[in-house]
């Protein structure tokens, strides 16, 4: 992708075979908005821009917006709707139907402590099952392990919803370089205490001591989502937002 | 009477739906919201595919049989360009709302509104395409619409691209086109009388605007330039206004 500018590509649109990356030894791995219409021909689905991975040989469309749709090992955050006696039935989405998750899937649960949880109450959980003939399926645990891995009920706090774009570079391994969202680092810096989990459903949930110090955090997320903050403004927003609170 | 000549977009400005759109061409403005995929009712439920439900709400009042006729239009329309069969037991759900409609200020607006369904259809699809490309639910392809009319003209006829309302009343024939990105014809609609010969005129003339043979399978920037002169070409427009909204949505790549 270094020899010319971003690739943007709109449903249907033919994909000049330069840009495909090929390595003989590994499998051609497609990512979201591509369709693979065999033998050989790749369409895309949605408008974004191409993205190629050489190393990894795997080619997507980025874009952002729409409606989370849940896939296999995303971290999402859902609110409970009801329990069951085996399932309690979690919103990921409004208006679409409600996720399972297992009363046992959940670190240390037995038929007999199992948690106890209310309809309302928000869970972070990883997706284990996404297949669009059924409801999609959470766990709470490892099932290698039988660790929550910092999954689970979440308490207190508060739920914003960000952008589906937002959300995922809130969760990449590198968030400041490679997705270059810097709020919450700067507002560590700047000597708040809080707690976050990044739902890739588009919602963050914010913790902390103080309620002001929630209120800070979220609407520093919000706006940087909102307004499509660089590094820099989100630096000046974080120091703008503690003069005004404090 | 003031009809805008370029067409004007904006993409998702609406923070409650998962698409939405602003679309205005030719005196009509359109706005257009999309949900998807949501929860289906019981009876509207398909096994194998998502529904398609498509709401047309007039400028003015409740919608009627006119709406209703144009709902069936546009949801047989899009259902063969969304991969429906991606979230079957699911609902995709299109509303359309009409903002402005152009006035013919020589007749009563309530006798030609009645009088004919199709004028609309064309800035309708326009506005739901771009709401369902800002949704980013899958498609095959995207489209382009356009409307004639057959409008007599001193012993002969003419074939007027994007009529005003005047040129409707007065046409003897009335066609709205819509072409996929394949260059394919996925919508014809003709009310009024005429022959073989007169439709194949239009069609051609429909094909042309619709698919403009030098972009059809290239996206080269010089190319989009040199075609931009060429006048509101729709598909291009479609194009340059998503590739404006992506670019400001990856601002951060």
């Amino acid at each position: 992708m270094a020899t010319q500018g971003p690739v943007i590509v709109l449903p249907g649109d033919q994909i000049d075979p330069s840009l495909i990356p090929s390595r003989p030894k590994k499998a051609l791995k497609l990512g979201p908005g591509l369709r693979h219409i065999p033998p050989n021909e790749l369409v895309p689905t949605v408008a974004g821009q191409l993205t190629t991975d050489h190393k990894k040989n795997s080619i997507w469309v980025e874009y952002n917006g729409g409606r989370y749709i849940p896939a296999v090992g995303d971290l999402v955050i859902g609110t409970v709707q009801r329990s069951a006696a085996e399932y309690f039935y979690v919103t990921l989405t409004d208006y679409t139907s409600n996720a399972l998750l297992p009363q046992l899937a959940f670190e240390m649960a037995t038929k007999k402590t199992r948690p106890n949880l209310n309809p309302g109450a928000l869970v972070y959980a990883r997706v284990c099952l996404a297949n669009r003939h059924m409801d999609p399926e959470l766990e709470c645990v490892s099932p290698a392990t039988g660790k929550a891995d910092g999954l689970g009920p979440l308490n207190g706090g508060m739920l914003y919803d960000v952008s589906l774009g937002l959300a995922r570079r809130l969760l990449m391994r590198k968030s400041l370089e490679d997705g270059k969202v810097a709020v919450l680092e700067e507002l560590g810096a700047a000597g708040l205490a809080f707690e976050t989990a990044v739902g890739r459903n588009g919602k963050v949930w914010v913790n902390s001591e103080s309620v002001k110090t929630v209120l800070i955090v979220g609407r520093a997320i919000q706006e940087t989502d909102e307004k499509n903050l660089s590094v820099d403004q989100q630096k000046k927003l974080v120091r703008k937002l503690i003069k005004e609170v404090s | 009477m003031t009809v805008n000549t370029e067409p004007q977009a904006l993409i998702s400005h609406l923070p409650k739906a998962d698409g939405s759109a602003t679309f205005s061409y030719a005196g009509y403005t359109v706005v257009g919201a999309v949900n998807g995929p949501i929860e289906v009712q019981r009876r509207d439920e398909l096994p194998e595919e998502a529904a398609v439900d498509v709401i047309v709400r007039p400028a003015a009042g409740v919608g009627g049989t006119r709406e209703r006729h144009l709902e069936s239009l546009i949801q047989s329309t899009l259902r063969q360009i969304i991969l429906v069969n991606n979230f079957p037991r699911t609902l995709i759900q299109v509303i359309l709302q009409i903002i402005v409609a152009p006035e013919n200020e020589y007749v009563n607006a309530k006798i030609t509104q009645a009088s004919s369904n199709l004028p609309i259809l064309p800035a309708l699809l326009q506005t739901a395409i771009l709401s369902l490309l800002s949704s980013t639910l899958p498609l095959t392809a995207t489209l382009t619409s356009t409307a004639l009319a057959i409008v007599p003209d001193q012993g002969g006829s003419n074939i007027v691209l994007n009529p005003t309302a005047r040129e409707v009343e007065q046409s003897q024939s009335f066609h709205v086109f819509a072409f996929t990105s394949h260059n394919e014809l996925i919508l014809a609609e003709s009310e009024g009388s005429f022959t073989m010969k007169e439709w194949d005129d239009v069609y051609a003339r429909a094909y042309s605007q619709c698919c403009p043979p030098a972009l059809s399978s290239d996206n080269d920037d010089a190319m989009i330039d040199d075609q931009r002169s060429a006048g509101s070409d729709l598909r291009h427009f479609t194009r340059s206004t998503m590739e404006q909204k992506i670019v400001s949505d990856l601002y951060w790549k």
